[in-house]
């Protein structure tokens, strides 16, 4: 693989984080890009700045063939190409090259939907599960962008539920077609595609994927959907009437549409993930540089208390967005590092890695939307009476960024996802929570452990609680576990409380390894800013999570059972609190005097 | 064709800078660094020439370690190979020092044509690219919106004063000074960012260049840096129109420098 | 013997430019101020003819260097020519005007005669004999103090309008002028410099305008704007308008300056008739000096101005045109 990694990451076994340390030394952070990295960020900015924001009012306005030439400029740059392998016109770029384009290419929702569709859900498919012959017919036209993908999942009446799909497939009486019928809905680029890849089910049962021609017989987009945002891109129904689409097209096997399907939304919700903390960074700028604009009662809002508690809290909640994201990252590139990508099943493998994390995938889908969703909102706040006026980009922004929380699965499903992927994982022996949840209840059982001694150094207090926290995950999903057993999937209230746990216990973790790491190679001096959002984030975290705990056992469990549950929640999450106001105000004044996120430099 | 593109390293233009204690320079911790604005579009020029004429080009750049961002930039964007001019000795060089130097490192090369951005986002001396030329013994020309190539010659677009602009002819070798806006500078594809790590690099010191630090030895030196004064508030001027005109008139020919 | 001034005095189709006035201000007060004299040396074919107009001001004298070969600028002519001046009187300092021309070949000038050349002052500090100089550094972010160290002669250039061509003494009598011959030869000039010209002129991009005269709601009808429109060409500058202008269709969307806009940063920004909302505000913060005009003084525009004008621009904008004309033609 042509990385431009520095050093390939230890391997670790997805969902391991609740419940093996890491030292800082094994995970990968912003700070360790390399000056390539860098460079493609900054083509990333470059392109954006100079192709794509001149023209957002025509994207919206739907000037035809925008798109298309837009795309056609992107895979000049390689932008479209920059997952393929390189025999397919590709370039085989790690990941986190991968997520640093998502980063850029976020700047505008419409943008970033019409990209997406094309290098990732577009191609991916195709280019991992293709055969010989499909790959080399199809993925060097769409790698080049010669031709427009589409990835048509979703119908009316099925989105999070997929496999209930409608649409049909019929091997005609000859053998040599399938016959489609049906429509799919909510299909990005659907109205400027050349190439779709379809999910039907073949005789009504057997879920299957296509790749379908817009110019095969019986193909056709339905009219444009009228959007809250994002309008700039193309979302049209895709109507299959009678659609022949030759049995040499069928993608994978006949029944196991299911593992395309759904190994390919992985590599969506990283980059998803990814593309929303580039976006709200990007978004924050803004914001800072329009509270030292503008002035009220003499001061520029900046100085203000109130704008000042929004700005930090925007770069404590990024700061462990994007910890998380890089980490993750990382750890996908020490798992993808040796892939001989132009081997025939390189795709395969390519996505059993990437499935390894799929439980952090989701976890920056929802991290990374739901962040960028703050920070959104909190601009608009920032902008006042200009936030909310439809002259001023944050309006549009407002409106773009709201279906990041609905497509590449709803954050509903991705949190039921979450604890449902660890829970399967554990039962089958892959992931050690069982016995884990055993040994903390015997901890908890047996005498009293003598409280640890108190390690000394940066961020220790901040260690033991980021310890507790994990320990605090395995007490609710071993009650839940030991009172709901296979029933649990129906309470998704608590399945969603378990996420919420895990999601705070990897973004907690990840910020201190990424502070610690950087102290080690520079100074305390240096990462007073990296410190102080750790800080404030490890607290407030622990807030939320001993707030859901409570809740989540306040349903599974009762009596002296619960007053003891909750008695050790206290205890692990034991902590005295730091000033969280002054630590978010330190973390907002440096953005001030940088007018930008502060805390990865800018590109 | 072989062209020289030399380029710096400077401070990003929307860097948050601050003075250093001591007051005589800015605080380097703590910035980002880009490729010097000018120095862009040189290179932009350069890569131009390469694509209608063949032949090579070469990016020289004098600065720490963190220059080589710089020059794999410029590798990136289709350069095929570097000199990094790089030595503890070559902190705090005048312009003079700095041309010194590339002329040592760039003789050995013999190139047609040097380009160089018309000055510095940092400096803004806009002197290294003509005391190169000089030391190198090279014709050269500055502030140029135009390069064509006529076989061993050149004619150069040069910008003067009050929207002024003149011809040039000289032969090659030659020197030019590139001014910004000549072109349209490219970004780089990530197909070059790739291919750029397998370009050479060449990192020259002192004593690669046979240079001594007598003969670098700076001109003028920087003895203290400091922010300017702050610009006075508004000064409001009252009374009828001709008298009030010939104020501001005042005002914008010897303080606003506009007439 | 006392210490040697000399003042470069550009000149332009046989006359002398108005930089080169500033040049010889700057020489005289260094002059001053180091116990020194000035000399004002001119080339070119025929520069003897301009050396009375030189002789006019105070100086010890007026040097006329003459050549066939310095009929037009080259970098390789001046620069030699100018070197072997230098190298017969050893003046203690050689004064520029930080100029096109200047740039071109003083650098080059310096380092053919192993001399330090500080380029672009804004002007200089008389510490007790020791003289430092100020240029702008980081684009104008700073100043710095900038220090000759080698041996003289020193170079400097000083930015336009850093010294006052009123602030030129002129002598109580001419002063001597002399004519030398230039120790350079046709063939050691290696350029071939063209007539001078212009373009016509395009559309430009606001940004790199050096002048706007924007118009804001003050300016009351779209048949108004050719007022301002003749004030930005006396003032050679480019059009702009806040949003409202452009949205009524008076002047296209191109034009229009603020956070929808474009963001510039002229060296002067004429507000006409524009009250300066923040919106506004924000697309002209930058430029170094702004001229607001406008009936209100209230206005929030005024926050931001270098100059004030509380009135009708009606009234004003007229006469300041033809005053602006007439500086320009004096």
């Amino acid at each position: 693989m042509a990385t431009a990694t520095a050093t390939p990451q230890t391997l670790i076994k997805g969902g391991s984080f609740l419940i093996e340390d890491r030292s800082p030394d094994e995970i990968f952070t912003p700070e360790d890009l390399t000056d390539q990295h860098r460079l493609i960020g900054q083509t990333g900015r470059e392109f954006m700045e100079q192709e794509v924001l001149p023209h957002l009012d025509e994207m919206e306005a739907k000037k035809p063939g925008l798109l298309r030439e837009l795309l056609r400029k992107a895979a000049d740059v390689g932008l479209c190409g920059s997952d393929v392998p390189q025999k397919y016109g590709g370039l085989e770029l790690d990941k986190i090259s991968s997520i640093i384009i998502s980063e850029e290419m976020a700047r505008d929702g419409a943008w970033a939907a019409t990209l997406g569709a094309q290098q990732g859900i577009g191609i991916l498919p195709i280019a991992f599960f293709g055969t010989e012959a499909q790959k080399a017919k199809y993925v060097p036209k769409l790698a080049s962008a010669e031709w427009v993908g589409a990835y048509c999942l979703s119908e009316a009446t099925s989105a999070s539920d997929a496999l209930n799909a409608k649409t049909r497939a019929v091997l005609s009486p000859d053998g040599r077609h399938y016959v489609l019928n049906g429509t799919k809905h909510w299909i990005t680029n659907g109205g400027i595609a050349d190439v779709y890849v379809v999910f039907a089910k073949v005789d009504g049962e057997k879920f299957s994927a296509f790749i379908v021609e817009r110019a095969f017989a019986g193909v056709s987009p339905g009219a444009e959907e009228h959007k809250m945002g994002i309008r700039g891109s193309s979302t049209t129904p895709v109507n299959l009437e009678n659609a022949e689409v030759p049995v040499e097209n069928v993608l994978g096997e006949v029944g196991k549409g299911h593992l395309i399907a759904f190994n390919i939304l992985n590599m969506g919700r990283l980059k998803l993930g990814a593309g929303c903390i580039g976006g709200a960074k990007h978004l924050f700028a803004e914001a800072v540089k329009w509270a030292k604009e503008r002035e009220a009662f003499g001061h520029p809002i900046a100085d203000f208390g109130l704008i000042k508690e929004k700005l930090g809290e925007m770069v404590v909640r990024i700061y462990a967005a994007e910890s998380m994201c890089y980490r993750t990252t990382g750890m996908i590139d020490g798992m993808l590092h040796g892939i001989d990508q132009s081997a025939p099943d390189a795709g395969r493998q390519i996505l059993k890695a990437l499935e390894q994390y799929a439980v952090e995938c989701s976890i920056l889908k929802v991290v990374g939307t739901e962040v960028l969703d703050f920070v959104t909102d909190e601009t608009v706040q920032i902008y006042g009476g200009y936030g909310f006026s439809s002259d001023y980009p944050i309006e549009r922004v407002y409106r773009d960024q709201r279906v990041n929380r609905i497509f590449e699965g709803t954050n509903e499903i991705n949190r039921l996802l979450i604890t449902d992927m660890l829970l399967k994982r554990s039962m089958k022996g892959e992931l050690g929570l069982i016995p884990a949840a055993q040994r903390l209840r015997d901890e908890i059982l047996g005498a009293p452990a003598f409280e640890e001694a108190g390690e000394d150094g940066l961020l220790a207090d901040e260690a033991r609680l980021v310890a507790g926290a994990k320990k605090i995950v395995l007490l609710v999903a071993g009650s839940a576990v030991q009172r709901y057993l296979q029933a649990l999937a129906d309470e998704q209230e608590i399945v969603a409380v378990l996420s919420n746990l895990c999601m705070d216990v990897y973004g907690m973790e990840s910020a201190l390894l990424r502070t610690l790491k950087k102290a080690r190679s520079t100074s305390e001096d240096e990462c007073a800013t990296e410190i102080a959002a750790t800080r404030a984030f490890v607290y407030e975290a622990a807030d939320r999570m001993e707030s859901e705990a409570r809740r989540a056992l306040g349903r599974i469990s009762e009596g002296d059972n619960l007053r003891a549950e909750l008695a050790v929640v206290r205890r692990f999450l034991r902590r005295n609190p730091p000033d969280t106001i002054e630590l978010k105000r330190a973390a907002a004044d440096r953005a001030i005097a940088l007018n930008r996120y502060p805390l990865i430099e800018p590109r | 064709m072989k062209i020289v593109v030399c380029l710096k390293q400077v401070p990003a233009r929307d860097s948050l800078l601050r003075l250093n204690s001591a007051g005589t320079w800015i605080q380097e911790t703590d910035i980002s660094f880009e490729v010097n604005e000018p120095d862009i579009y040189a290179l932009e020029e350069a890569l131009r020439l390469k694509e209608s004429q063949g032949g090579e080009v070469v990016v020289c750049s004098l600065g720490p370690a963190r220059a080589q961002q710089a020059i794999k930039e410029a590798l990136a964007k289709g350069a095929d190979r570097a000199l990094h001019l790089d030595d503890p000795a070559f902190a705090n060089l005048d312009s003079f020092g700095i041309a010194r130097a590339m002329a040592k490192a760039l003789d050995a090369e013999k190139p047609d044509l040097i380009v160089t951005g018309l000055q510095s986002d940092d400096f803004g001396a806009a002197q290294t690219g003509v005391i190169l030329a000089e030391l190198m013994g090279l014709p050269h020309s500055t502030i140029i919106m135009a390069i064509e190539v006529q076989g061993s010659a050149i004619k150069v677009k040069r910008e003067l004063e009050a929207g002024f602009f003149q011809f040039i002819e000289m032969s090659l070798p030659a020197l030019l000074t590139i001014q910004s806006g000549i072109n349209k500078p490219r970004y780089a594809t990530l197909k070059g960012i790739m291919a750029a790590k397998n370009k050479p690099l060449k990192k020259l010191g002192m004593a690669d260049l046979g240079l001594s630090a007598a003969d670098l030895a700076p001109r003028q030196k920087f003895t203290r840096v400091y922010v300017p004064e702050k610009r006075s508030k508004t000064e409001f001027f009252e009374g009828g129109g001709k008298d009030v005109a010939a104020k501001l008139v005042d005002k914008l020919k010897n303080e606003a420098r506009v007439l | 013997m006392s210490a040697e001034v000399l003042v470069f005095a550009e000149q332009q189709g046989g006359k002398i430019t108005r930089p080169t006035w500033e040049a010889v201000a700057a020489g005289q007060k260094i002059a001053a101020d180091t116990g020194g004299t000035v000399t004002v040396v001119v080339l070119g074919a025929g520069s003897s003819a301009l050396a009375p107009e030189l002789a006019a001001v105070e100086s010890s004298g007026v040097l006329a260097v003459e050549s066939p070969a310095l009929s037009e600028y080259t970098p390789d002519g001046y620069a030699l020519a100018l070197a072997a001046v230098i190298r017969s009187r050893q003046p203690q300092y050689v004064v520029f005007s930080h100029t096109y021309q200047v740039r071109d070949f003083a650098p080059k000038l310096a380092a053919a005669l192993g001399s330090g050349f500080i380029s672009d002052c804004l002007g200089y500090r008389n510490d007790g004999g020791r003289l430092v100089f100020v240029r702008q550094v980081f684009q104008g972010k700073f100043s710095a103090d900038v220090e000759f160290t080698g041996e003289p002669p020193y170079l400097a250039s000083f930015q336009a309008g850093s010294f006052r061509e009123d602030a030129v003494r002129r002598g109580a009598a001419a002063a001597p002028v002399s004519t030398v011959a230039a120790e350079v030869t046709p063939e050691q000039i290696r350029s071939k410099p063209g007539e001078r010209f212009r373009e016509a002129k395009q559309a430009v991009d606001l940004t790199q305008a050096e002048v706007i005269v924007a118009v804001g709601r003050g300016i009351k009808a779209p048949e108004n704007i050719d007022l301002a429109r003749k004030l930005a060409d006396a003032l050679g500058g480019e059009i702009g308008a806040s949003r409202p202008i452009c949205d009524g269709g008076w002047l296209p969307m191109d034009r229009q300056i603020g956070s929808s806009g474009q963001t510039v940063a002229p060296k002067l920004y004429v507000a006409l008739g524009i009250s300066g909302a923040i919106q506004h505000q924000v697309g002209m913060k930058g430029s170094r000096a702004v001229l607001a005009i406008n009936k209100d003084r209230e206005a929030p525009i005024f926050e931001v101005a270098t100059y004030g004008v509380v009135g009708d621009l009606f009234e004003i904008v007229p006469p300041l045109i033809e005053e602006i004309q007439k500086a320009k033609a004096g």
